[in-house]
Order: C-alpha cells, then structure tokens, then sequence
C-alpha cells in the first residue's frame, strides 16, 4: 500500500541515493515509534522555541522573495539548518496523530484574508481575481491554522506592537540582585524582518507589523483549489442626490467575484507522501537534487504509525488545543 | 548641504483633535496628516525640537534610509497567498 508505494519512488532511478542512515530501507522498520526523534520531524519544526506556549509552533519563513511570478515555482529551500528553531513538547509528540487524523482542515489566507476551508468546499471569494481562467489550478500557500477534529496546529504569534522596539522600555527582574530594571530594547538589525514577509523592510515597520497573521511553514500542506468561474450580483443603482435638489445621479453597480473549489488538502506529513506519488515533490518543496532529508525521514515514520497495531498515541485531551 | 546619513522615522500614533493649536501646527509641518502616517526627516536639531514638541504622539526611530511612498506602499500589499500552479488546458508533468 503506502509502503509499496513510498519503495518504489525510492527505488526509481530518478531520485538520487537516499540518505545513508536509511539504506537498506526495511532496516529502519521496527515496531519501536521513532516518530518523535529529531531526524523524522520536518527541518521547519525540528528546533521549535521552547518558551513559546505549547499550542504555537514557531515558523522559521524562508523563501527569499514573494514577489518572484507564480508560473516560476517558487523554490522553497529547507528551512535554515543552521539554527533552526526549538519543538515544543506538544508538537514532537502531537504532530504524527494531527497528520493520520483526516480529514483536516484549514485557513488560507490570501491577500492576508483569512478563509476557512476543507477538501470539496466551494468558495466564494469577495472580489474578482484577475488573470485566472476557469480550470486553473491555484496552489494556496499561507495558511495559520492546520487542524483536524482534535488537534490544531497554529503558527506562532509574532505581530509586535505599533511602538518600535526602541520606543518601547520593559522591566526585567535581575537575576543576580534582584531588583526591578528598566531596560530599552533593542532596534531591530536593519534588513532582519521577524515576519519573513515578501519584501524585507530595513527596519521596523509598525503599520505594516500590526494587525498581520503569522503563517505555517509551506511545507507543511498542500492545498489547491480549482478556479471555477466568476459570478456576478445583481445590479444594484444608488442614487445620488440632495434635499430639495431634482436632479438625480444614478450610479450602477455589478461587481463580480471568482468562485474556486478547494480540491485536495494534505495535512502534514502526507503532504510529502503524496507529493513522492505524483512527481511534484521538486516542485512542492525544492527537492531538486539531493532531495531534502526530512522528506524520506517523515515517509519512514509514516509507515512506522500504520504499522503499528490500533491506535495508542497520545490522550486525545492533550495540550496542542484540542477543539 | 550634504545628504543626510541618518534619518528619523517618525509616526503618528494620536492624534491631535483637542490640543492646542501649535500642537497640530507641529504635525503638519511634520507632514503628519493622519493617524499612523509615517514621515522621514534627516536627525538635524530643527526636527529632533519638532519631535520634542509632540513627543507623547508619535514614535521614532532612528534609521539609515529614508523608504519612499513607492517602497512603503509595496510594503503594504499583502502576500497574495496563492499561485497559479496550472494552467486550464495545460498537461499534467510526468502524465
């Protein structure tokens, strides 16, 4: 099934050696879950912050430039290895049971709207999207929220406060002394933008700061949606005029709006399974040569979950925000 | 007069309806016209006694380059969140 599957893409002469650690493949079955160790999780969710709160994950955004044109796959490179941020404990764990948990769900955003969708949803959207045909196929790639019946995955809060950081003063308490200090924090590096927006602005900016959504990693679904026409209301005439004024302005409007169809959504880890099937993998997440590690680690821990006898992972009221 | 290297950066966070009118005098020399405006004017003596005179209203930064209204209002659009990944009538890759 699965396993079959996932052998034979890692098999097929089109992809190069597999990592060492996982040849021969049947060798790193066992019936023991390694599901949670560092080598099978995700490079974006390998070294989460561990002084966020167990229901965040902090994203690591680290695609260069969002203003590069659609038709052009955007390359998503691995997350940065280097320091990649600390996994929380609810995540490690929670992770492997959101992914087998379908069906999921999601909110997309798109043009920083949020939209909340599921596979087959119909959805209207408030304006009219230009240069899409009916039956394009739209990849949506923001979402804050992934999450099945039990187990929600949110990206970590990151929106800071309208004052700059050097406006702002906070007090810390001294370790060593214990007294109550007044610190200033510090400016932002000119050029480091904390929310990985498309452009980077040089230093902080409050207006475009407040009021954003922080986002997933990319690579954690694949959602797409098929365009399927543009519908229009109904006329509507607003007339314009003034008290004892006969003359009457009237003014037409007819606004259309796109109407797409959500087509598939794969939740995490089968995000990566599937995309080994249908050949979007390079597409998907960069894999282009040498594939990624996390891909074949996570496919390994997959198999692991499936072939484990019943279901005995963690309680279901656990802390990762269940609904 | 050479170019300046440092600059402030300065927003408008309150406004100004009710306070005496040299305070929105200072504003609008500023060029602060609405709330959450932001303006950049070089680190000179004349600005920074501007700035200490509605120092409660806005914050301030000091920065090394002035953005343009062009590159802050590309600052301002937001991520589209999608892209267009086939086209109608292409073919599949690999079918």
């Amino acid at each position: 099934m699965l396993s079959r599957n996932v052998k034979r893409a890692l098999l097929d002469s089109r992809w190069p050696l597999p990592p060492t650690f996982l040849l021969p493949w049947a060798a790193t079955l066992t019936t023991v879950s390694h599901a949670t160790e560092a080598s099978n999780i995700p490079p974006p969710l390998v070294n989460a912050s561990q002084h966020v709160s167990p229901e965040r994950l902090e994203r690591r955004h680290d695609q260069t430039s969002s203003n590069t044109s659609p038709a052009a796959a955007p390359t998503l490179q691995p997350a940065n290895t280097s320091t990649p941020p600390a996994l929380s404990e609810s995540v490690r764990t929670l992770l492997p049971v959101l992914a087998a948990q379908g069906p999921h769900y999601i909110t997309a955003h798109l043009y920083d709207r949020p939209y909340l969708l599921t596979a087959g949803d119909t959805v209207r959207l408030p304006f009219h999207m230009k240069n899409v045909e009916p039956g394009d196929v739209l990849r949506l790639n923001r979402a804050s929220v992934l999450g099945s019946r039990e187990y929600t995955l949110k990206a970590a809060a990151a929106t800071p406060a309208l004052k700059s950081p050097s406006m702002s003063s906070s007090l810390v308490l001294d370790d060593t002394t214990g007294s109550l200090e007044s610190h200033s924090m510090v400016m932002p590096e000119p050029g480091v933008s904390s929310s990985g927006s498309r452009i980077m602005p040089p230093h902080f900016v409050p207006h475009i700061a407040a009021g954003k959504v922080s986002y997933l990693d990319e690579r954690l679904f694949v959602c797409r949606a098929v365009v399927m026409g543009v519908e229009s209301e109904p006329l509507r005439v607003k007339e314009k005029t003034k008290r004892r004024q006969r003359k009457i302005k009237k003014v037409k409007s007819k606004h259309r709006y796109t109407i797409l169809r959500v087509k598939e959504l794969r939740g995490p880890v089968c995000a990566a399974a599937q995309a080994m099937h249908t050949g979007l993998a390079h597409k998907d997440y960069g894999i282009s040569s040498p594939p990624s590690h996390w891909s074949y680690a996570v496919r390994v821990s997959l198999s692991q979950i499936f072939a484990m006898p019943g279901p005995s992972y963690a309680p279901k009221n656990f802390v990762m925000s269940t609904s | 007069m050479s170019t300046p290297t440092r600059f402030f950066r300065i927003t408008l966070l309150r406004s100004a309806i009710g306070l005496p009118t040299r305070t929105s005098g200072v504003l609008k020399a500023l060029g602060l016209h609405r709330r959450l405006k932001t303006v950049y004017h070089p680190v000179t003596q004349d600005v920074a006694g501007q700035v200490f005179a509605v120092k409660e209203l806005v914050d301030v930064q000091e920065v090394d380059r002035a953005l343009s209204d062009k590159e802050m209002k590309q600052l301002r659009q937001p991520d589209s969140g999608f892209y267009v990944e086939r086209r109608a009538g292409e073919r599949v890759m690999g079918s």
